[in-house]
């Protein structure tokens, strides 16, 4: 018998048929036909392949991955609603799942009367729901609207009063699926905090979110799904900086970036030739082609992949016809170790696009790693840069 | 860090995950639940009579309505043997039954389609949907039982004491109930069109049922048969003979009623069970 809070799914595999217009009746008929003759295939398609996944009690596993890539059906088949095709799966003790706003709110009832009804679904006995009601309302930070029927509520107050009750009661297994997004910043912060306080307590968390900031701030360990297959599983920020890198590949190759100016010659070094390091200084070359001469809005900037930059330095500048040299150093580079994006776009003075956002070129980054912040604190990282510039024609 | 290879195109045959069907779980995980079905009937309950203006009343109307219009017209046009029990009496005895049943199918048959948005995302057993119809079916017939109190004081007609044999009827009653119920909720997922077939399947059942005619109707050679096939009929008909005449009911149609009954509920659960895997892929 494992201890309460044990999650262990191993070799997970998961099919849906294709069409689900052939569950119908006549479509059955026919298939059932075709199925006496022997060739019953069904057109299927995998959402899991040989997916394995064991978390210990207390541990925090964030899962990362694009639509459709099987996240929330994995976290189905750990809440037991879906029976995976093949494989087992085991979970130890209460489990409270987070799973679409909705999850087991009826609109029609009261605030106060889906507490109960959410209570009872997670699987509390309806005192322990009497003697935690306050709490959960105190949590929930719903107390006027308690009595009103919930679909006159917002999408955020359904997520709050999920979350309360899922929250308060302290669940062996907590299963969380990108519902947090909808609350507002102080609140997403306030279910962070409470997340980490159930994780010291013990509860096993299992968290599905496209918040990268937030997943590394609560994961130890992270699980990148693709194709219904695991790509990466690991320590959170290895998972997740091959997570970002693979988004930046998709980035720069959807699409070249094509407008009225051009890029050319991109290039990235220390000035010295040496490798880039924490605090040296950076330069950046390019060459940028110009149908017409015009004052133009140069913005470049540094992601660790998605397309939110760490920091950005702009420069307004008047491009002559043909072809102009840009170079731009950045003193003392800000960045800890790693894998980096240069990010470029040139607008005109009213703000029109002349050139694109885009990922413009990558480089890797030498020094010491940064330091991570405390567990449930999401680590944005804004910085100032200081730059010098220089200009001039080919 | 570790980076997994390919998987293989399909699984190994031996990690096929094989359904089992263990009853003595499912009864402790359904006894575990109790508080949900609990909390299910009454959002229903709730949510079904919320913002009307009768209310809980509703429960009354349709068995009363049955009543009088049977009263009205079909006694006039088919001339049915009562055997000196006042006919409004005599019927009622039948709506009830009848009602609790067709209730529980409607309502329970439909419970998990109606509950699509749990079924995907909470787990408990799924047999609580079709099992909370059911109550709340059986709720409606407890609000509708008094009236049965004011027939016998209006008709000055007595219940008698063979009454005693009604928890034995009710057994049947419940079981075959519960079957259909369950069979129906699980089927429907899958075969949507049933859903618009299930209204009229209940309509036309009210007149395979001896609810405003008596069994005396059927001949005598087929009864058992018909028992078997419709273990309401010897239900209902038991309640008359129980109740109203002070006779034991007819063992020849009850006895193949309640083998029918178990069978019937018996092979819904598995039914239930199997089907029940793929509720979540297709709700």
């Amino acid at each position: 018998m494992s201890r309460k809070g044990t999650v262990s799914a191993v070799r997970i595999w998961k099919r849906f048929a294709v069409d689900h217009r052939r569950r119908l009746l006549r479509d059955q008929i026919g298939g059932l036909s075709r199925g006496l003759r022997g060739g019953g295939d069904r057109d299927w398609r995998w959402a899991l392949r040989d997916v394995t996944l064991r978390v210990e009690p207390g541990e925090a596993v964030g899962i990362v991955g694009a639509n459709g890539s099987g996240k929330s059906t994995f976290l189905k088949i750990l809440t037991q609603v879906m029976y995976p095709y093949a494989g087992r799966v085991e979970v130890h003790g209460r489990v409270a799942a987070l799973i679409e706003l909705r999850a087991g709110i009826h609109p029609d009832l009261s605030g106060r009367e889906n507490v109960y009804l959410y209570g009872s679904l997670v699987g509390m006995r309806r005192a322990e729901v009497v003697r935690q009601f306050d709490d959960i309302v105190e949590f929930s930070e719903l107390s006027e609207a308690i009595d009103r029927q919930v679909k006159f509520y917002s999408s955020g107050m359904q997520m709050r009063l999920a979350f309360s009750v899922a929250a308060i009661l302290q669940p062996d297994v907590l299963l969380v699926d990108e519902v947090l997004a909808v609350g507002d910043a102080a609140f997403q912060q306030k279910c962070l905090d409470r997340m980490q306080t159930l994780l010291s307590q013990g509860t096993t968390l299992v968290f599905v979110s496209h918040d990268l900031a937030a997943v590394e701030a609560i994961s130890s360990r992270g699980m990148w799904l693709q194709n219904g297959a695991v790509e990466v599983i690991g320590p959170v920020r290895d998972v997740l900086g091959a997570y970002r890198h693979r988004i930046e590949e998709l980035a720069s190759s959807s699409g070249q970036a094509s407008g009225i100016v051009r890029l050319k010659e991109t290039s990235i070094k220390a000035p010295d030739g040496a490798e880039i390091r924490t605090q040296d200084p950076l330069e950046v070359r390019f060459v940028v082609e110009n149908p017409d001469p015009r004052s133009v809005r140069l913005y470049l900037g540094v992601s660790e992949g998605p397309a939110t930059p760490i920091f950005v330095v702009r420069r307004d500048m008047h491009l002559g016809t043909g072809e102009s040299k840009v170079q731009c150093t950045i003193r003392s580079l800000p960045l800890p170790r790693g894998r980096y994006y240069l990010w470029a776009g040139i607008f005109d003075v009213k703000g029109r696009e002349l050139l694109p956002w885009h990922p413009a070129a990558e480089f890797d980054a030498r020094g010491p790693d940064l330091d991570s912040p405390p567990r449930g604190v999401v680590r944005l990282a804004p910085v100032h840069v200081d730059a010098t510039w220089r200009l001039g024609a080919e | 860090m570790s980076k997994t290879f390919e998987p293989p195109l399909a699984p190994p045959p031996e990690l096929r995950f094989r359904r089992q069907i263990r009853l003595g779980a499912s009864i402790r995980d359904l006894w575990q639940a109790r508080e949900l079905v609990r909390t299910l009937v009454e959002r229903d309950f709730r949510a079904h009579y919320k913002k009307t203006v009768l209310g809980f009343a509703w429960a009354i109307v349709p068995p009363v309505t049955f009543m009088i219009v049977f009263s009205l017209f079909f006694r006039r046009v088919a001339n049915v043997n009562t055997e000196g029990v006042p006919y409004s009496l005599f019927t009622y005895v039948g709506l009830l039954p009848w009602t609790f049943f067709s209730g529980s199918v409607s309502r329970g048959g439909l419970s998990l389609l109606a509950n699509a948005g749990l079924l995907n995302k909470v787990y408990f057993p799924r047999e609580i949907f079709p099992i909370a119809g059911m109550i709340s079916a059986g709720i409606d017939t407890l609000i509708a039982l008094p009236v049965l109190g004011i027939l016998f004081l209006f008709t000055g007609f007595a219940p008698k004491p063979t009454a005693v044999f009604i928890p034995l009827l009710l057994l049947i009653q419940v079981l075959f109930t519960l079957g259909v119920t369950l069979a129906a909720s699980a089927v429907v997922v899958y075969f949507r069109d049933l859903r618009h077939a299930l209204p009229l399947i209940l309509q036309f059942g009210i007149f395979a049922t001896p609810v405003a005619y008596s069994l005396d109707a059927i001949p005598a050679s087929l009864r058992a048969l018909y028992g078997a096939l419709n273990p309401l009929a010897p239900v209902i008909d038991g309640y008359r003979q129980a109740v109203l005449l002070g006779r034991v009911p007819a063992w020849d149609t009850l006895i193949p009623g309640a083998v029918a009954s178990c069978a019937v509920m018996l092979a819904a659960y598995v039914l239930f069970k199997h089907l029940e895997t793929g509720f979540a892929d297709v709700a």
